[in-house]
């Protein structure tokens, strides 16, 4: 085989094209998942040598009430956001898809919230939120309500955040929705009619389950969004008020990045790693079941 | 799911135009009862990023009253100017604008040479690699921060935007998006440009990238999403105040300003006005995009 | 009890599309009419008025006895066939062909005894567990149609029911479809394309084109005597050859052809040729010259492409535009003979057409002249 040839050997081509993006995922991706792995078996700050500590990181988690406090409030935080931000995402869906006037406006007031960052989300709200001139407390004021400390009350701190972030994931899971939505065939709703099913029957009998794959992976994508909860808290709350707010990530980032306890922060993050894969299994375990296309 | 089905689905979400696209006003209802719930759900998500803007007009003291004054006495435009005369914010900007920009172009060109590859190309270790940046795809960045820091400090970049550079310059996601367009693309193309003697590498800048517009567009649009958006990283690697990003430095200037309500709203727009405007202009990439991470799974 | 009646309907989509254009159209008890026509003609709107899945603009639709204008798909006691079977897919098919029945709150055994009876009739048997994506696409024709079948409506509405088979099932299943309807005797309002389902399958068939209903009738009848130029175009397969003519004092001529009919009045006209009534001997008949372009065996039968000197005529129903290859003032015919005759192409052979089979149009407004 001539030079030439071995060079325009698809093996070759294949590998050239391949290789920065894989380098790079090896790189910042693969190898730190590695790395993760062997520190939290490790002491370790960040920059003196680790020592090996076998297993003592993850049993001194398993006993650490801050990390339980954590992780209870991550659980709270999910077990709200999820099914308020997939519900609502739902809701906004169903009423973004009809024919009505003014539709390009209510899809884009819907969807505008996406683009925020956390930080500018968090500004707002910080504001709309403000415990003595916030237009929330006067808005609930009007209907005997509050006032409310919002994130400096150590009750209300985690819903307020849980208000805040489902705002600014509706519009989100209404996009996947929507497209979900779009892919139901219509003849599909008018056989279910000429059927005789009446409109919430159909909706009831044929839609949902045909969203079936959408709602799946929108409950799995913002459990694991959940999960990861950080800059909110980090902007918003420290943790507090006391540890009101205090989520695994933010513990994280303490732990490693402000008081040079790497190791063990390593272990939280494969702590959280594994939940992360075993959700992602069962997406992809239940999704097995649900694809019904086969076309 | 399997395979195949992946494929059409993510290809038939890019290709196909959203709803109601290119038939404005066509058969529409003038009134429904649909409006009665759709004017309030976008009042309520409208109101927050309204309130901002209402915030950034007024004074000091028209934001420390209670009721709150809804309607500023004027337009207070000089609110902008305090906050760029008193934060490096065009710096900040700036880093911003550059950091997301290289990404972005890094992005279109790695994940278009290694989509290609994987979409096309027969070499040796082909799957199992395209199973590692896959696994990737599922692996937030929180939970691998903490080595990643390290060999970043490692390369040198701490404190310098190439640590928000160098390790995004290529992604799992955009890798995926690319390869799944890039299957759905008609391989006879290909073939023809092949017999007529054209390269692996002119036929993917010839033929395949001039027909992957909606999916460069894409990716494009959710890459610059999440670059100007980032937070974690860039508080994890950068220190000087002359480096930071916009989020970096809206909550520095969040810090100082804590009580200057107007003067927060005022850079709060600021911060997003790029995204908003990118997002009124390429509204169909981003939704396009974000139905499409929707069927990565 | 289960006609199905239009009276002067017209459907206008908005923005100004007329898919039906004043149709009157009576389907009795018990017949199977066939609605037929090139796509966008208004049939599947037609079917889907009758479904209630369309309103109509103007005029009334009747089901049995009842003025269904207002009233829901669900109470007007139809059953409807669509043309990608609309199966609920993540439904077995025991459920989807139960799904009708428990929206009407059936009684459960009464359920159970309907569909067992239904899938036995159509060999669904061994599938009632299984989900549509589980089954071949003749399979899940049949699911589709037990589904309407459980019912027990009064009508039957099929779109397109066999167009996405296979060409050999196509055949089998347009044979079931009619033992179905023989066995039954419920109305069916068919819609197809195809004009040899069409002819296969109807009672009567309603030939429609740009909204307007064409002609009503047996299928023998449009064939025989279609009553203008588009109706000649579309049924036949192949269709009709059409040559410009000019009829004067009851003498035709289209090119070399002449011929002689009392009581044609002078003017432009179309001259029909169905391609089976061609002869090739051509003592004492009216012919024409012959120029052999392709010839196909088809083993039962030989078809044979060529051209003849005139003018050819358009019909309105030309599946596409085709390029035509012929030189100017030649106009395409295909003719049909027995096996055993020999063409080569190149051959220039005199063809003879009895004057009495030879159909005659009006150029000028395309209506059939008898």
């Amino acid at each position: 085989m001539n030079a030439r040839r071995i060079l325009q050997s698809e093996h070759v081509v294949g590998w050239a094209f391949a290789f920065p993006a894989v380098l790079l995922i090896v790189v910042f991706g693969i190898v730190p998942i590695i790395w993760s792995a062997l520190m939290s078996f490790q002491r370790t700050n960040l920059l003196s040598t680790p020592d090996w500590i076998g297993l003592d990181n993850y049993r001194a988690l398993s006993k650490d009430p801050l990390f339980k406090t954590s992780a209870i409030h991550a659980v709270i935080y999910a077990a709200l956001f999820v099914p308020l931000s997939v519900g609502g995402g739902l809701f906004a869906a169903i009423a973004l898809n009809r024919r009505v006037v003014g539709m390009r406006f209510y899809r884009i007031a819907v969807f505008v919230p996406v683009v925020a960052s956390t930080i500018a989300t968090a500004i707002m709200f910080l504001w709309l939120f403000d415990s003595h001139f916030g237009l929330a407390n006067w808005a609930l004021e009007k209907v005997g309500l509050g006032p409310f400390g919002f994130f400096t009350s150590p009750n209300g701190a985690l819903y307020s955040i849980v208000v805040m972030t489902v705002w600014g994931w509706v519009g989100f899971n209404a996009i996947i929705y929507l497209a979900a939505l779009q892919g139901v065939p219509q003849e599909l709703l008018e056989a279910a009619s000429i059927d005789g099913a009446k409109s919430w029957s159909i909706f009831r009998n044929v839609t949902l389950p045909l969203l079936g794959p959408a709602t799946l992976f929108l409950v799995v994508f913002t459990s694991i969004n959940a999960i990861q909860l950080f800059d909110e808290v980090y902007f918003l709350t420290l943790g507090g008020p006391g540890t009101a707010t205090y989520v695994p990530v933010f513990y994280l980032f303490q732990l490693a990045f402000q008081q040079g306890i790497a190791g063990y922060a390593a272990a939280i993050a494969y702590v959280l790693l594994v939940v992360i894969l075993v959700l992602t299994a069962i997406q992809l375990w239940v999704g097995k079941r649900m694809v019904y296309y086969s076309s | 799911m399997s395979d195949a089905t992946i494929e059409e689905v993510a290809g038939e979400a890019l290709l196909e135009p959203l709803p109601d696209e290119g038939d404005p006003g066509r058969g529409r209802t003038l009134f429904s009862a649909w409006h009665l719930i759709l004017l309030p759900l976008a009042f309520v998500m409208i109101i927050p990023l309204l309130w901002m803007v209402v915030t950034s007009f007024e004074t000091l003291n028209e934001t420390r009253q209670f009721p709150p004054v809804l309607v500023p006495g004027s337009l207070r435009w000089q609110n902008y100017r305090d906050v760029l005369e008193q934060a490096p914010f065009a710096r900040w900007f700036l880093n911003t604008l550059f950091v997301t920009v290289l990404v972005v172009i890094g992005n279109l060109i790695f994940c278009s040479l290694a989509g290609y590859a994987f979409a096309r190309l027969k070499f040796f270790g082909r799957d199992v690699i395209f199973l590692l940046v896959l696994a990737t795809l599922m692996i937030p960045f929180q939970v691998i921060m903490i080595p990643t820091f390290l060999i970043v400090r490692q390369l040198g970049l701490i404190d310098t935007l190439g640590a928000l550079i160098v390790p995004n310059l290529a992604g799992a996601f955009g890798i995926f998006l690319l390869r799944q367009f890039f299957r759905t693309l008609p391989i006879e193309l290909e073939e023809a440009a092949r017999i007529d003697g054209a390269s692996r590498l002119g036929i993917l800048f010839k033929i395949v990238l001039p027909l992957s517009g909606p999916a460069l567009a894409t990716l494009a649009v959710i890459t610059f999403m999440w670059t100007w958006n980032d937070f974690l990283w860039p508080l994890v690697t950068l220190y000087s105040e002359k480096n930071f990003t916009l989020q970096l430095g809206l909550t520095t200037f969040t810090g100082a300003h804590q009580s200057n309500t107007h003067l927060l709203m005022a850079a709060n727009v600021m911060s997003m006005l790029p995204l908003l405007l990118l997002f009124f202009v390429a509204q169909r990439w981003f939704i396009r995009g974000i139905a499409t991470t929707g069927l990565k799974g | 009890m289960g006609q199905v009646v239009f009276e002067h309907v017209n459907k206008v989509f908005p923005g100004g599309t007329v898919a039906i254009d004043d149709l009157s159209l009576e389907v009795p008890d018990g017949q199977f009419m066939i609605l037929v026509g090139p796509s966008g003609c208004g049939k599947t709107t037609a079917l889907r008025c009758v479904a209630g899945l369309e309103k109509p603009t103007s005029g009334t639709i009747r089901v049995g006895d009842r003025v269904v204008n207002d009233v829901t798909p669900r109470d007007r006691d139809i059953a409807m066939v669509f043309q990608n079977y609309a199966l609920y897919p993540h439904m077995t098919v025991y459920k989807n062909l139960a799904f009708g029945l428990r929206q009407r709150k059936t009684e459960k055994g009464e359920i159970d005894r309907r569909v067992r009876s239904v899938s036995t009739m159509l060999g669904l048997d061994d599938l009632l567990r299984r989900r549509p994506a589980q089954l071949s696409g003749g399979q899940r024709q049949r699911v589709a149609m037990g589904r309407a079948l459980v019912r027990e409506p009064s009508a039957f509405l099929l779109d397109e029911p066999l167009s996405n088979l296979d060409a050999k099932l196509r055949v089998r299943m347009r044979a079931e479809l009619k033992r179905l309807h023989t066995r039954l005797g419920i109305t069916t309002v068919y819609v197809t394309h195809d004009q040899i389902e069409a002819m296969t399958l109807g009672d009567r068939i309603a030939v429609m084109s740009n909204g307007k209903l064409q002609q009503l009738g047996p299928p023998q009848e449009l064939y025989d005597e279609p009553t203008n130029l588009f109706v000649a175009g579309f049924i036949g397969s192949p269709p009709m050859n059409l040559i410009r003519g000019r009829a004067e004092g009851g003498r035709i001529t289209a090119s070399d052809l002449t011929f002689e009919r009392a009581g044609v009045p002078d003017g432009d006209v179309a001259v029909g040729i169905r391609p089976e009534t061609v002869v090739q001997q051509s003592d004492g008949l009216p012919s024409f010259e012959f120029l052999v372009d392709v010839v196909e065996p088809l083993g039962d039968e030989i078809v044979v492409h060529g051209s003849t000197a005139g003018t050819p005529v358009e019909t309105g129903a030309e599946e596409e535009e085709l390029p035509t290859m012929l030189e100017g003032s030649r106009a395409p015919i295909t003719a049909r003979f027995d096996p055993g005759v020999r063409f080569h192409p190149g051959d220039r052979p005199r063809l003879g057409v009895p004057a009495e089979r030879l159909h005659l149009f009006d150029l000028r407004t395309g209506a059939a002249i008898r």
